[in-house]
C-alpha cells in the first residue's frame, strides 16, 4: 500500500519583504500545484525566514530551499547572463514585453548554464514596471540635478545614474524607507509597488512619471536536483502553472497601476513629467554606452554578450510588434 | 555579563603552545579594533564630503559591509582564550575539582564540533564566491560598486580555524586536569565567582582617570 | 515528527545547554546546527544512506550565517557605540562631569547623591554600552559621599542604579540590538529611549531628595561654589554637549533635513571624543588598549548574534514563531494580562542571565506572539490591543524590555551592577549595595509599571518623528 500512494511534497521556498504584488505569482504557484496534486505538492513561502535576499541563490545551491527569488543587481557576479535584462533604456514598456525578453534569455543556453552552476533552474521572472524615482525636496528634471544625487538604484540602473553624475547608495529593498528618512539617499528608485510596500512613497515629495530609466530582474529559481526528482505528475502540475501564475501576478499589478494616481494624490506626491528633450539627452549618455560597454565586459569574460543583447532586442521588436 | 578572566601559565609544552597562540589572536582582535576605528574615519569622511562638498563617496555602504565580517569575528578566539564570551555561570561557579573539569571539557569538545563544522561551512561561502578563471577571482560581488566579496567571506573561516586551535589547546587543558586532578590548570580561563570577576573588571580599570 | 516538535526539543535541549554554562553564542549556534541536521533528516525519513547529506546541508546553511548576517551597514552601529564609551573613558569625561554636576546642582538636598545620578546620565549620553560606568563612579563618587556623612550602603546604591541609565539614553548598543533583531527602525528606538531614560534620571533625583527631607542618611546639600567655579567646569565636559548635538541632528533630524544615519552621527561623535582624549593625553598604548577593549566586547556581542541567529535560522524551518503566536493569541486571556506576564518572565530570566543573551534568545519566539497579541505587524492603532499601531507596538515593547534588563542589574541575587560597585570598594559587601540599592529597586519597579500604564511616555518622541 505504501508505494501505491503517490510521496507527499513539501517545498520550502525562500522571499522576503512581505507578500506585495511582486510576490503575488508564487503565491499563486503554490495554491495551483497544491490544487493540482490535491494537496499532495505544497510550497510553503517563507518571507525572510530561510534567509537574507541576497542568499537566496546560495540556499538553492547548497539545498537549503527549493524554490527562491532574487534580484540580478543585488549580486551581478553571481548571474551575469541575465543583467542584460537590466540594462538602461532598453525600451520596455509594459509587463508584457518585459516577459517576453526575460522568457528568451531565461531560455538561452548561456543562461541555464550560468545558472545550472548554482544548481539553480530559471522557472520565471518577476515582471516589474519602469523604476521611476522619488525624492524629496524640489523635484530633479534636469540632468544637471543628478550631479552628486545619492540615488538607491541596483545594476544597470545605478550604472545609468552614474553615467550623468550620479552616486548609486544601494540600500536593499528592506532598508529603503530607513535610508531616505535618515539621508543616506536623496531618491529612490523603485516600481511602484516597492514604493508602496516599502514606505518610501510615504516620504516623498515627487515621482518622476515619465523617466523610464530602465528596470531590474528577479526571477524565481528551483533547486535542480528537487524538480528532477519531482514525479512526473507534480512536475506537470508546476510546469503547467507558471503562465497561469504570471497571468495572475500581471492581472493584479494592472490594478495596482490603476490605483496609482490616486495613491499620489492622497500622499500630496507631486507628479513630475521630464521633459523629452531631456530624457534624450540622458539616454545619450546612459543608454547606448553601457549597452556597448556592457556587451564589451561580457564578450571579455567569454560570454556571448552580444548574442544576448540582440535577443534581447530582436525580442522586443517581435512583442511590440505582435502587441 | 562575564568579564574576561586570567590565564595561568608554566613551562609545560601546553602553556607554551598557549602562549604561542595568542599574539595571533591578539593580532587578529587588533585587526578588528582598527576596522573600527576607520570605520570612524570613513563616516566622517564620508558626511564631510556629502554636506559640505556635495561629492557623497561611492560604494560606502558596499566598504563597511566588506569590513564588518572583520570587525564582527575577526577577534573570536582572543574572546575565548581568556574566558569572556558570555555565559551562565551560576551551575559551574559552584562545581570543584574534577567535576568541574568534565563540565568544562564537554563544554570545550561541543563547542569544537560547533566550530569545526562552521570553518568547513564558511569556507564552502567563501568558495561559492572565489572563482579564478574569472576577473578577480570574482563570483560574488557588492551591490553598488561591483567589490568583490570572497576577501569578505574569507576572514570568517581563517578567523574559526584559529578559533578551532585555541578550542583544541582548551580541550587539553581541562582534559589534563581531569585526568591529573589540577587544582590551577595551566592554558584555560580560570573560574571566577561573579564577586571575582567585578572586581577583576573594576582593577582593569585602575589608574586610568 | 512534526518539525515543529524538532523545535520545541532543540530549543529546550539549548535551554539545557545554557544552564550547565556553556558560553551562550556557541550554545544557541550548536543547537541551530544540531536541530537543522535533525529537521533534513526527518525531511528523509531516517535514511541512513542520507544522514551525512543532511549534515552536509545544514554545515553549509550554517556556515553561511556569521558572514551574511554580520554583513549589514546597520550593524557597524555597534561597535562605533562601543568605541565611543572607552574613548569618553580615556577623554576623562566622567570626572569632569562629575566636578560640573557637583557645582551646578549640589545645592539641593541630597545634593551630592543627585549630582551623581545626573553625572551618570550624562555619560549614558556617550556611551553604547557602559559596563564600566558603575565602575568609574564608585570610584569618583562614592569617597566624596563618604567625606561629607552618608550612609555608605545608600552611597553605593546611588551608583549601582545610576549605571542602568546608559542602555536606556542613546547611544545604546542594546536598543539597536533590539531593532536589528525585530527589523524595526534603529533611529526611531533610539529616540524612544531617550524620555524613558531620562524619566528614570528624574524619578531617582525626586526619590534622593525625598529621602534626603526625611532620613538622615543621606549628606547635607553642598553648596558654596562661585559661579565662576560653575562656568570653569563646563569647558572638560563640552565634548558630551557636542555628542549630544550631533546625535540629535544625525538620529533625531529635528528640522527635517537629516544630516545622514545614526552610524555617521556616532562615528562623529566618536570623532570628537578621541580628539578631546588625544588633547587628555591618550597615546598610542591608551588607544591601543581602548581598540581592544572596544574590539573584544564588539566581538562578544556579534558571536552571540550570529550564533543565535543560526538558532534562529533553524527555527524558521522548524516553524516555531508561528505556532507559539498562535498559541498566545488563543489564551483565553486579556492581551494585557499575557503582556505583563512576559515581563515577569523577563524579570526572572534577568535576575540570572546577562541582557543581551536574554533578548537575543527570547526574542525570536517572544516578539511575534507579542505583536500578534496586539493584532499583527501592520495593525492600525485604532483595531490594536494596546492601543498602538504594530511599529509604535514594537518600540514601545523594545523599551520596556530593555529597562526590564536594566532593571535585572540591580536585582539580588546576581544583580552585576551591585557586584561591579562592591568589587571597586574594600569597606562594601554585596549585601551592603543590595541593601542600598533598595529604593531605587522600588522605584525601577514603578517607572515600569508608569510605563506599561502610559505608553506616551515612550511614544511621544519617536511619532513626531513621523
Ligand atoms: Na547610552
Ligand atoms: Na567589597
Amino acid at each position: 500500500t505504501f508505494a501505491l500512494e503517490a510521496a507527499a511534497t513539501e517545498w520550502n521556498v525562500s522571499v522576503w519583504g512581505k507578500r506585495r504584488a511582486f510576490t503575488e505569482h508564487v503565491e499563486k504557484l503554490a495554491e495551483l500545484v497544491a490544487e493540482k496534486t490535491g494537496g499532495e505538492f505544497t510550497m510553503n513561502v517563507s518571507y525572510g525566514g530561510l534567509s537574507k535576499n541576497r542568499e537566496n541563490l546560495d540556499g538553492i545551491s547548497i539545498g537549503a530551499f527549493e524554490m527562491a527569488q532574487f534580484c540580478a543587481g543585488y549580486h551581478a557576479d553571481k548571474n551575469r547572463v541575465v543583467t542584460v535584462l537590466e540594462l538602461p533604456f532598453l525600451g520596455v514598456e509594459n509587463l508584457d514585453q518585459e516577459v517576453a525578453v526575460a522568457r528568451a534569455v531565461y531560455a538561452h543556453p548561456a543562461a541555464t548554464e550560468e545558472m545550472a552552476q548554482w544548481n539553480a533552474k530559471l522557472l520565471m521572472t518577476s515582471p516589474m514596471p519602469q523604476y521611476n524615482l522619488v525624492g524629496t525636496g524640489e523635484p530633479r528634471d534636469e540632468l544637471a540635478e543628478f550631479e552628486g544625487m545619492r540615488v538607491r538604484a541596483t545594476g544597470g540602473l545605478g550604472k545609468a545614474f552614474e553615467a550623468v553624475g550620479g552616486v548609486p547608495t544601494s540600500v536593499t529593498a528592506t532598508e529603503a524607507y530607513q535610508a531616505m528618512e535618515g539621508g543616506v539617499v536623496d531618491t529612490v528608485a523603485f516600481a511602484q509597488h516597492a514604493h508602496l510596500s516599502f514606505g518610501t512613497i510615504n516620504q516623498a515629495d515627487w515621482w518622476t512619471a515619465n523617466l523610464n530609466p530602465g528596470t531590474v530582474n528577479c526571477p524565481v529559481v528551483v533547486n535542480i536536483d528537487a524538480y528532477e526528482s519531482l514525479s512526473d505528475e507534480h512536475r506537470a502540475a508546476l510546469d503547467s502553472s507558471i503562465p497561469e501564475a504570471i497571468d495572475h501576478y500581471l492581472a493584479n499589478y494592472a490594478e495596482l497601476l490603476q490605483r496609482w494616481d490616486s495613491v499620489l494624490e492622497e500622499k500630496g506626491v507631486q507628479k513630475v513629467e521630464v521633459a523629452p528633450e531631456v530624457i534624450a539627452e540622458f539616454q545619450s549618455v546612459a543608454g547606448k554606452p553601457i549597452h556597448d560597454a556592457w556587451i564589451a565586459d561580457m564578450e571579455a569574460q567569454g560570454l556571448p554578450g552580444q548574442e544576448l543583447y540582440d535577443l534581447v532586442v530582436k525580442t522586443l521588436a517581435e512583442a511590440k510588434g505582435g502587441s | 555579563m562575564a568579564g574576561s578572566a586570567a590565564v595561568l601559565e608554566d613551562s609545560s609544552l601546553l602553556s607554551r603552545l598557549d602562549r604561542a597562540l595568542l599574539p595571533l589572536e591578539r593580532f587578529c582582535a587588533l585587526l578588528s579594533g582598527l576596522a573600527i576605528f576607520s570605520l570612524m574615519f570613513l563616516a566622517a569622511y564620508s558626511v564631510t564630503g556629502r554636506k559640505f562638498f556635495a561629492s557623497p563617496m561611492a560604494g560606502y555602504v558596499d566598504y563597511i559591509e566588506a569590513a564588518m565580517p572583520i570587525i564582527a569575528i575577526m577577534g573570536v578566539s582572543y574572546v575565548q582564550r581568556d574566558g569572556t564570551h558570555v555565559r551562565m555561570d551560576m551551575l559551574v561557579s559552584a562545581l570543584k575539582g574534577r567535576v568541574l573539569w568534565f563540565f568544562e571539557l564537554v563544554s570545550v569538545l561541543l563547542i569544537l564540533v560547533l566550530i569545526v563544522a562552521l570553518t568547513w561551512g564558511a569556507y564552502e561561502h567563501f568558495d561559492r564566491s572565489f572563482d579564478c578563471a574569472r576577473p578577480l577571482c570574482s563570483r560574488d560581488s557588492s551591490i553598488d560598486i561591483g567589490l568583490p566579496i570572497w576577501p569578505s567571506k574569507l576572514v570568517v573561516p581563517i578567523a574559526f580555524a584559529i578559533l578551532t586551535l585555541r578550542l583544541l589547546l582548551q580541550a587539553w587543558g581541562y582534559g589534563r586536569a581531569l585526568v591529573l586532578g589540577l587544582e590551577n590548570p595551566v592554558a584555560v580561563p580560570m573560574n571566577l565567582s561573579v564577586a571575582e570577576q567585578a572586581r577583576l573588571e573594576a582593577e582593569a580599570l585602575e589608574g586610568n582617570d | 515528527m512534526e518539525p515543529i516538535d524538532i523545535g520545541l526539543w532543540v530549543s529546550g535541549g539549548l535551554l539545557v545547554f545554557v544552564l550547565l554554562g556553556m558560553r551562550v553564542a556557541f550554545a544557541a549556534g550548536l543547537a541551530g546546527f544540531v536541530g537543522l541536521v535533525w529537521l533534513r533528516w526527518n525531511g528523509f525519513d531516517y535514511d541512513p544512506a542520507r544522514f551525512w547529506k543532511a549534515v552536509e546541508i545544514s554545515v553549509k546553511v550554517a556556515g553561511l550565517t556569521p558572514h551574511s548576517k554580520v554583513s549589514a551597514q546597520v550593524l557597524s552601529l555597534i561597535p562605533v557605540f562601543i568605541l565611543i564609551g572607552y574613548l569618553a573613558y580615556y577623554a576623562k569625561l566622567t570626572t569632569a562631569l562629575f566636578v560640573a554636576a557637583k557645582r551646578w546642582i549640589a545645592w539641593v538636598p541630597g545634593g551630592l547623591a543627585v549630582s551623581t545620578v545626573f553625572a551618570t546620565a550624562g555619560f549614558a549620553a556617550v556611551s553604547g554600552a557602559s559596563v564600566a560606568t558603575a565602575a568609574v563612579f564608585a570610584r569618583i563618587a562614592i569617597p566624596e559621599m563618604l567625606k561629607i556623612g552618608y550612609n555608605k550602603a545608600f552611597a553605593a546604591g546611588v551608583v549601582a542604579a545610576g549605571g542602568t541609565l546608559a542602555s536606556l539614553i542613546p547611544p545604546s548598543a542594546i536598543l539597536v540590538i533590539y531593532a536589528i533583531i525585530v527589523e524595526q527602525d534603529v533611529g526611531k528606538l533610539l529616540l524612544a529611549g531617550f524620555i524613558p531614560g531620562a524619566f528614570s534620571a528624574i524619578v531617582y533625583a525626586g526619590l534622593i531628595i525625598g529621602i534626603a527631607m526625611v532620613f538622615k542618611t543621606v549628606g547635607p546639600p553642598v553648596g558654596g561654589f562661585t559661579w565662576r567655579e560653575r562656568f570653569e567646569s563646563l569647558p572638560p565636559a563640552l565634548p558630551i554637549f557636542a555628542v549630544v548635538i550631533i546625535i540629535i541632528f544625525f538620529v533625531y533630524n529635528p528640522f527635517g533635513d537629516a544630516w545622514g544615519t545614526p552610524t555617521e552621527g556616532g562615528a562623529i561623535g566618536a570623532f570628537i571624543i578621541f580628539l578631546m582624549a588625544l588633547y587628555r593625553g591618550m597615546r598610542w598604548a591608551e588607544l591601543k588598549r581602548a581598540l581592544l577593549d572596544t574590539a573584544k566586547l564588539t566581538v562578544m556581542i556579534f558571536t552571540i548574534i550570529w550564533g543565535v541567529l543560526i538558532y534562529v535560522r533553524f527555527l524558521g524551518f522548524a516553524e516555531l514563531p508561528a505556532a507559539f503566536s498562535d498559541w498566545i493569541t488563543s489564551l483565553e486571556m486579556s492581551p494585557m494580562l499575557i503582556l505583563i506576564c512576559i515581563l515577569l518572565g523577563y524579570a526572572v530570566l534577568g535576575m540570572f542571565m546577562d541582557a543581551i543573551g536574554m533578548l537575543l534568545l527570547t526574542l525570536p519566539v517572544v516578539y511575534p506572539a507579542v505583536m500578534a497579541l496586539n493584532g499583527g505587524e501592520y495593525v492600525s492603532a485604532a483595531d490594536s490591543a494596546f492601543g498602538m499601531s504594530g511599529p509604535m507596538c514594537a518600540i514601545w515593547f523594545g523599551i520596556l524590555v530593555v529597562k526590564m534588563a536594566e532593571f535585572c542589574l540591580i536585582t539580588p541575587p546576581i544583580g552585576l551592577n551591585c557586584f561591579v560597585v562592591a568589587g571597586v570598594r574594600d569597606d562594601l559587601t554585596v549585601q551592603d549595595v543590595f541593601k542600598g540599592v533598595t529604593p531605587f529597586f522600588i522605584a525601577d519597579a514603578a517607572t515600569i509599571a508608569m510605563l506599561v500604564a502610559f505608553p506616551g511616555i515612550v511614544l511621544w518622541l519617536p511619532s513626531l518623528a513621523g
